[in-house]
């Protein structure tokens, strides 16, 4: 396994980061623009900045095929960029909200993409042919408090979303006239715009962080705030699922979560580092860490004194004085993508964190 | 004394490490305004259980977490009207010069001496370890501070007896 | 004048500036139903509370601390009145004092093992913070209500130095499990007692 790749592009917080199907672009959201990068050799060079929003961006995607950048902001607005010679040129969109937009992707068909915001809405935008504008349609029913995070079904259809009220939610956004009758799966067979398809809550109700269907949109997994990963199995339209698995684990909670294949998650967060977690229907365990511990440099410890390291434990309680994490992000890691995939396998991920690190990882 | 303060500062450090996993909130309440959820207490959801770490009755820390801010209350030790009268003195020197410390906040909660606002925007801009070291540093640093500051002044205040007292030899 | 004087009377009776009119509309962030963060709880009622008390002294009697502790916290009092609340803190604080410090932690390491153990240590950490935070509840059960020291008389000083050390000895009991169990279960463990909105 080859020592992952890390990209030290600032000291900001990135908010959220995306990659284009070709990997030589990488958008990021830095406070209130948007940088994109080109690659140049093994590194990443400022190309452009987006300038558009004048509240912290908080999150940002790019649709593979068509090239379109979507971004939103606190400042209560969504842009599309659309690719053209003379640069990117901004369109907004009609959110209809009143608080910030906290959380944007496209669907995998790329017609539509789903904002999720403070408002305790979604907004599903879509383009509209007649009128030349992106338009949405709220998602409003159950949601009681701020969205923070959505993740598409691969139908293009179902959407999960987490929310601070501790609930991670399935629901149904089929537009008529934009999306084609869905095949029926396990959460449900029609699905009318607003269906509610599922509704789980972790027992110690923890903030959701993050939420994302397996590549076959059989299962869904979120992170809460309580440190915990739960993975939902569906049984079948209006039953209750077959299993629904949460594993408290010792660690901090994870910000960010992605499928590798059907039998692994990988998560991330305020460890500052990623773990695998492997299974399957019958139960799910904590495995291990992506990131080798014995890269060299960071593991030697400093030479100290007995006296010293007694008078750092009676003192501090704690045992090391160290400055440096030992872990390659400094920071909370913020957002996980898949960056190389080959079929439902992911082989190499990107992260990026609090502390202005893009880190490209093997899987 | 060290022998029981170690397991307090230790509670102290895993809880504060633990409370410190804020992310940037926008409020739900005001539109295009981000605020200290543990402050402006809008929403119940993003405010959790406080927890308090005591040492005895007199040594205290409270943590208010919330989604994106906490709060950190500290009880310092107050034996007798000396101490008492130390600890307001030196807490009210440094609320005084709040703006140059950024976490601390100019007024303590109530039933303790002093408080600290840690947001979002602090643990982006700073270490976290290095904001907990700073935080329990600041514990063990006050005490001995006060009790330094104590002796002193009981030092100075047999030495300006003595000469009083000289002309009487 | 008198008008004037009326109409400043009635501003400071009512208040009515001062109103949070955001609070009136039952769709605001401020009436979010917490309660639909949490399964509904079964109400525990005292005499339960009682029972559940004689039964885990009785496991203590008989020398089974770690079935005890178990027994205790697999009952939490999520949904009871405070004095229901307070007597199982009593109870639980009286278990972990009868425990010797070198058992903690093998104790802690099988109770996390086995079936649940996650949520029990997460339970016991709840106990344990609330331990701390109600000082009176501090030594065994019996509530031993300190007197508030007001002035700062010599006397009163020394009163509450001494009972400051009698609820210290108790705190220190609490503290040494707080280690024992955070080196267990992990940061998780406090994060989830922060989250959790079933409190003790």
């Amino acid at each position: 396994m080859s020592a992952p790749e890390v990209h030290h592009l600032f000291h900001n917080p990135i908010a959220d980061h995306s990659f284009s199907a070709d990997r030589q672009t990488l958008a990021i959201a830095r406070d209130t623009t948007v940088e994109l990068y080109g690659r140049v050799g093994n590194a990443f060079k400022l190309k452009d900045e987006l300038k558009g929003h004048d509240k912290t961006v908080t999150s940002i995607d790019i649709a593979p095929n068509s090239g379109r950048i979507v971004t939103c902001s606190q400042d209560r607005n969504a842009l599309v960029w659309e690719p053209t010679p003379q640069g990117y040129k901004p369109t907004l969109v009609l959110l209809r909200i009143n608080r910030a937009a906290t959380f944007v992707r496209w669907s995998p068909n790329e017609t539509k993409f789903a904002v999720g915001s403070g408002d305790r809405l979604i907004a599903i935008c879509y383009f509209e042919e007649e009128n030349d504008w992106w338009v949405s349609k709220h998602l409003k029913k159950p949601i009681r408090s701020t969205i923070t995070t959505v993740g598409w079904h691969p139908n293009s259809v179902l959407l999960a979303a987490g929310s601070t009220d501790a609930h991670a939610r399935v629901l149904s956004s089929f537009i008529k006239g934009v999306d084609a009758r869905p095949e029926p799966t396990a959460w449900g067979e029609r699905l009318p715009f607003n269906t509610i398809c599922g509704e789980y809550l972790n027992n110690s109700a923890g903030w959701i962080h993050s939420v994302a269907f397996s590549p076959s949109g059989d299962a869904l997994a979120f992170a809460a705030h309580d440190s915990s990963i739960t993975v939902v199995y569906p049984s079948a339209p209006e039953q209750p699922p077959k299993a629904v698995i949460s594993i408290n684990t010792q660690l901090l909670p994870f910000m960010s979560l992605i499928w590798n294949g059907e039998a692994e998650i990988i998560a991330a967060g305020y460890d500052c580092e990623a773990f695998r977690f492997k299974g399957g229907i019958n139960g799910w365990q904590l495995s291990g860490t992506v990131e080798a511990k014995s890269r060299p440099g960071l593991s030697e410890e400093r030479e100290e004194s007995a006296l010293n390291m007694f008078k750092q434990m009676d003192l501090k309680g704690k045992v090391k004085d160290n400055t440096q994490l030992k872990t390659i992000h400094q920071n909370t890691i913020t957002t996980l993508r898949p960056y190389e995939t080959s079929g439902d396998a992911v082989t190499k991920f990107s992260s990026s964190g609090v502390d202005g690190r893009i880190v490209i990882w093997n899987v | 004394m060290s022998q029981s303060l170690r397991p307090y500062l230790q509670a102290v450090r895993s809880s504060l490490t633990a409370a410190l996993c804020l992310s940037n909130f926008a409020s739900q309440t005001a539109e295009r305004h981000n605020v200290p959820e543990v402050e402006a207490r809008t929403s119940p959801e993003v405010l959790l259980t406080p927890l308090t770490i005591a040492r005895n009755e007199n040594e205290r820390v409270l943590i208010e977490p919330s989604i994106n801010s906490i709060r950190i209350s500290i009880k310092i030790k107050q034996a007798d009207e000396i101490e008492h009268i130390l600890v307001h003195k030196f807490t009210r020197f440094l609320t005084q010069r709040a703006e140059s410390f950024f976490i601390l906040r100019r007024k303590p909660i109530k039933g303790y001496d002093i408080s600290f606002l840690i947001t979002n925007f602090h643990t982006e801009e700073m270490l976290k370890n290095k904001l907990v070291d700073f935080i329990i540093e600041f514990m063990e640093e006050v005490d001995k501070e006060i009790s330094e500051m104590k002796l002193f002044l009981n030092a100075r205040a047999r030495f300006v007896a003595e000469s009083f007292l000289t002309p009487f030899d | 004048m008198s008008i004037i004087q009326q109409i400043t009377a009635d501003d400071l009776t009512d208040n009515w500036r001062r109103i949070n009119i955001d609070a009136l509309d039952p769709d605001s962030s401020l009436n979010f139903p917490t309660s639909s963060l949490h399964p509904p709880q079964p109400e525990i009622s005292e005499s339960d509370c009682r029972n559940l008390s004689s039964a885990v002294r009785q496991l203590l009697r008989g020398g089974d601390a770690e079935g005890a502790l178990r027994t205790c916290l697999e009952n939490p009092v999520y949904n009871g009145p405070d004095g229901v609340k307070e007597q199982h803190l009593g109870t639980v604080v009286e278990v972990l004092q009868s425990i010797k410090a070198s058992e903690m932690s093998p104790l802690l390491k099988r109770v996390y093992e086995g079936e649940g153990g996650v949520e029990l240590l997460d339970c016991l950490m709840k106990y344990l913070y609330k331990g701390m935070g109600s000082p009176g509840a501090g030594s065994g059960g019996v509530k031993v209500m300190t007197p508030q020291t007001t002035g700062f008389s010599q006397i009163g000083g020394g009163r509450n130095i001494s009972s400051g050390d009698s609820t210290g000895s108790a705190m220190s009991v609490l503290l040494s499990w707080h280690e024992k169990v955070v080196e267990v279960a992990g940061l998780g463990c406090i994060g989830r007692v922060m989250t959790d909105f079933r409190r003790v």
